[in-house]
């Protein structure tokens, strides 16, 4: 089983602090990416950035508003990361099955 | 608290080989594309010994921990923190029971726990009140509720 080529992986997208803070911050309700680089320590292009990564793991989505484009939490996004964590296990347990019962000892 | 994931299946060979093929010989079945490096000839190694580290070494030398052995008790159980890919700060609890069947194969039972630990986006989810949220890890809800 292999995940979509576009997907990433929930769990590196929320293995870094200032992604968390933002998936806090778009909690609380929608906002801009200057909105969000108001809040943080971090420069604006460095807040698209890790958009960016929300976006690819399915955390975050972007709506035009008007002249305004604003981020929000994806509701499926836990969903998807667990999703995302099965894929991997049942991927993870089909090799090793395939490749311990190839090479298990000869019973005479 | 968050409802670990639970996966279980059946091996057609022994404990024994079960263990040694999960734990020596990562390195010729753990699919490349769950590896930080992404290369087909990494080494995977699980140090045998609880307190053991858990890593990725690359074909430059490279090391990439994984993880550390928690628990070390060939051919029955392995438990193991994983935070591949991610800080030490969010790692996971994996545990692995290999029980031997009578006809000599091995039910092997993954129990990957722990997700409490990324409790502040537990919190921002609460926090959110999404509707949609509710049908979507009830226990990550719970679990950072009782933190709160």
């Amino acid at each position: 089983m292999k995940l979509k080529a576009n997907k990433g992986d929930p769990f590196d997208a929320l293995g870094n602090r200032y992604r968390r803070e933002i998936v806090e911050l778009l909690a609380h309700k929608p906002r801009s990416v200057q909105e969000i680089a108001d809040r943080l320590p971090i420069s604006r292009p460095a807040v698209s950035r890790h958009l960016r990564v929300l976006n690819k793991a399915g955390l975050v989505s972007d709506e035009q508003l008007g002249t305004r484009r604003v981020y929000r939490l994806e509701e499926q996004g836990a969903e998807a990361a667990r999703r995302y964590l099965e894929d991997v296990w049942s991927n993870v347990s089909v090799r090793f099955k395939l490749f311990a019962e190839n090479t298990r000892p000869r019973k005479h | 608290m968050i409802e670990p994931l639970r996966i279980s299946f059946v091996v057609r060979c022994d404990p024994d080989h079960a263990f040694d093929t999960w734990t020596g010989r990562a390195s010729s079945w753990w699919p490349p594309e769950h590896t930080v490096s992404h290369e087909r000839n990494a080494r995977i190694v699980f140090e045998p010994r609880a307190g053991g580290r858990i890593f990725e070494r690359t074909a430059a030398g490279t090391e990439i921990d994984w993880g550390q052995i928690v628990e070390w008790d060939p051919p029955r159980r392995l438990r193991y923190v994983w935070h591949i890919a991610t800080d030490p700060m969010n790692a996971t609890d994996v545990e692995i029971v290999f029980r031997g069947l009578p006809d000599s194969s091995t039910r092997v039972e993954i129990e990957h726990g722990g997700w409490d630990r990324l409790g502040d986006v537990g919190q921002a989810w609460r926090e959110a009140n999404h509707a949609g949220w509710d049908g979507i890890l009830p226990s990550y809800r719970a679990g950072a509720e009782l933190r709160s």
